[in-house]
């Protein structure tokens, strides 16, 4: 793997000298990236020292002095910052105590991505992130340039590298996917990241004191003409009203998704250029993004019960290198899942998952294999355990003898679970790719090319051993620890034995 | 391709464990020998079952484990067998690691055995570790897996 660039052939750039500086603004942009990552600390600190009666060190100067000492750094960051365009490739030199110098060739540069925010826009610059093929993590975060200073970056590096590969001009673009405003409305409507919004905010209230009970208050709300006037209404009209709330809860929730969607997701374009993909959206925070093909390491595809509603689904990709990408480099990205569409209708994903996998042979419908056959019994055992562990606490403290329908009602439930779960829970081997399927309310698809797969294991647990079942689990570059890869339990277990070799045998050969 | 013969790392590793299970029991021991006595409902209990586990723990587990790991090389790369009550078999091509490590700490130093440790591009097992192997043996089986393994991407 082509880890660290490559020595320099010329003789000259030994001592090539990067000259070029960031934006005369770019501290600013320094400055609230730092103070957006400790913002929640801060208002912490902010509080405890003007409601304490012992003030802790510097009282309530604390804030801002924290706040003007990130802003020094800053400065001193952009004061040191250098970039440059020498004969082989891009030269990056940061710090000035201990300095560091990068060098990316121009031929090993992919992309060059922008993000910019509102402020971003109105100031003219952007966030530029130089990609290249060795990890997803961006070789080089430049924040922030003017555009002009970006066009030339992207005009130099891109020239280099045509001169390199002898290819032609820029070819066209072609449109796979654009998302209007309905569709963005639907993409509110079935993400539901408002509630995040609406718990998040109650979270910040409740830690600010708004919720501890003032006796006045409720003494002075309960006399009031109104309160009067609402314990005169009758029962049903209470509950009318109390249903309304709800109701207007739940509808305000959904606007403030829609809006979230919008915002985010504005004017989401979807195109394809000489083979790779490329993303754009955002209201205030425009993204650019491109998706390489040859980078793309697995395809998710979602299917909640309100996207089945809908008829939609979501499409989101897997990028080498990426699982790394929260660590260090100031790269605070808010793109971390990489969307090939938030939303798109249903019969449209089949040909942006080709497109997406351009290797794969998708035309076929695979051989769809079913868990091992005691499946069914083992997760309806295991569910209703859970179930009843989880529930019988509760139900005994809150309905005491009652506890006991709670108790049976599971039984039915985890049967239906059980027998919905491995219904609808398949996988498939194709030539090319490791397929699998699972859930019933949520449906989630994954797709695999053999040629991507890391390493393969089989884990059995007592329980497994016991009824002969094994699971495998599939390892993937480019996703989080959590979502990574495929898991499939309940296999059996010569099935998972053959399964694993198999994959083993074809991430040997290939790529 | 006939299925990988798999074969036990150097018995070596059993002392190792055993010394390694030892020293923390002697270490968490003598912190309960030396809280207990101040809550009178732990005392006898706490202190014994400590040493019955840790016994337990430095004699006979390792040896279990010994019998649990497994390793085994052929052309396509490597596959490592281990656990006692969850059992997992990795399969490793050679062409997905990206780097390696031979390690060794210094009990291991005493016995002369070493670890080899092998990191991929993956995003759960990105290091998987083979402990046991003669020192001169990682280092030969590290070689041998870069031999071929180089040059791919991720």
């Amino acid at each position: 793997m082509p880890c660290l660039p490559k020595v320099p052939a010329v003789a000259s750039e030994g001592d090539f000298q990067p000259t070029l500086r960031l934006h005369a603004l770019s501290w600013l942009f320094g400055l609230s990236g730092a103070i957006k990552q400790m913002v929640l600390p801060l208002i912490a600190l902010l509080f405890f020292n003007v409601r304490d009666e012992t003030p802790g060190p510097f009282g309530p100067w604390i804030v801002p002095i924290i706040v003007v000492l990130v802003a020094v750094r800053a400065v001193w960051i952009q004061l040191t910052f250098r970039y440059g365009f020498s004969p082989t490739g891009l030269v990056i030199r940061e710090g000035m105590i201990f300095r560091n110098t990068r060098h990316i060739e121009y031929a090993r540069i992919e992309n060059v991505d922008t993000e910019r925010s509102l402020l971003h826009r109105l100031l003219g610059v952007a966030e530029v992130r130089v990609q290249t093929s060795t990890g997803g993590k961006p070789e080089a975060l430049i924040s922030v340039l003017d555009l002009a200073a970006v066009q030339r970056m992207r005009e130099r590096i891109f020239a280099a590298a045509r001169s390199v590969e002898q290819t032609a001009a820029t070819p066209a673009e072609d449109t796979l996917l654009h998302l209007d405003m309905g569709e963005l409305v639907r993409h509110g409507l079935i993400d539901n990241r408002g509630m995040i919004l609406v718990a998040a905010a109650f979270g910040v209230l409740h830690e600010a004191g708004v919720f501890v009970i003032n006796q006045q208050l409720v003494d002075r709300l309960l006399h009031s003409p109104s309160a009067a006037g609402l314990a005169a209404l009758g029962l049903m009209m209470q509950i009318g009203l109390g249903v309304l709330t709800i109701l207007a809860a739940i509808i305000a929730v959904r606007v403030l998704s829609v809006i979230q969607a919008i915002l985010t997701f504005y004017d989401f374009r979807l195109t394809r250029v000489a083979g790779d993909l490329r993303a754009r959206y955002g209201l205030f925070t425009r993204v650019a993004l491109t998706l390489r093909t040859r980078r793309i390491q697995a395809v998710h595809q979602n299917e909640s019960l309100l996207h089945r509603w809908f008829d939609r689904v979501s499409l989101s990709v897997d990028l080498a290198g990426d699982s790394g990408g929260s660590e260090g480099n100031g790269d605070n990205s808010r793109s971390k899942t990489r969307w090939l569409a938030p939303v798109c209708p249903a019969s449209a994903a089949p040909k942006l998952i080709a497109t997406a996998l351009p290797a794969l042979d998708l035309s076929t419908e695979p051989n769809w294999q079913p868990l091992a056959s005691g499946a069914r019994g083992r997760v309806f055992r295991k569910t209703l355990l859970w179930l009843i562990v989880i529930l019988t606490a509760p139900a005994i403290w809150y309905l005491r003898e009652g506890a006991i329908v709670i108790v049976l009602g599971c039984i039915p439930l985890a049967w239906m679970h059980a027998h919905l779960y491995v219904k609808n829970t398949r996988w498939a081997l194709a030539r090319d790719a490791v397929m699998f399927r699972r859930g019933w309310l949520n449906r989630q698809l994954t797709i695999v090319p053999r040629d991507r797969v890391q390493t393969s294991s089989i884990e059995s647990s007592p329980f497994d051993r016991r009824s002969r079942m094994a699971s495998i689990y599939v390892d993937t570059a480019g996703a989080s620890p959590l979502s990574a890869g495929i898991r499939i339990r309940y296999l059996a277990a010569d099935v998972a034995e053959r399964l694993a070799a198999a994959l083993y045998r074809t991430a040997g050969v290939t790529n | 391709m006939a299925p990988l013969q798999l074969s036990h790392v150097d018995s070596a590793i059993i002392g190792v464990w055993r010394w390694q299970a030892a020293i923390a029991t002697l270490i968490v021991a003598v912190a309960t020998f030396a809280i207990s006595p101040s809550l009178p409902f732990l005392w006898p209990f706490a202190p014994a079952l400590v040493v019955i586990g840790g016994i337990f723990l430095s004699w006979w587990w390792p040896s279990v484990s010994y019998r649990h790991l497994r390793y085994g090389v052929d052309e396509t790369g490597i596959a490592i067998e281990s656990g006692v009550i969850w059992r997992s078999r990795i399969a490793l091509p050679r062409v997905r690691i990206q780097h390696t490590d031979v390690s060794q700490g210094p009990l291991e130093r005493r016995y002369g055995i070493g670890t080899l440790k092998m990191y991929t591009a993956g995003s759960r097992h990105t290091k998987i570790e083979l402990p046991g192997l003669q020192h001169e043996e990682a280092i030969a089986l590290r070689d041998a897996l870069l031999a071929e393994g180089a040059g791919s991407g991720v």
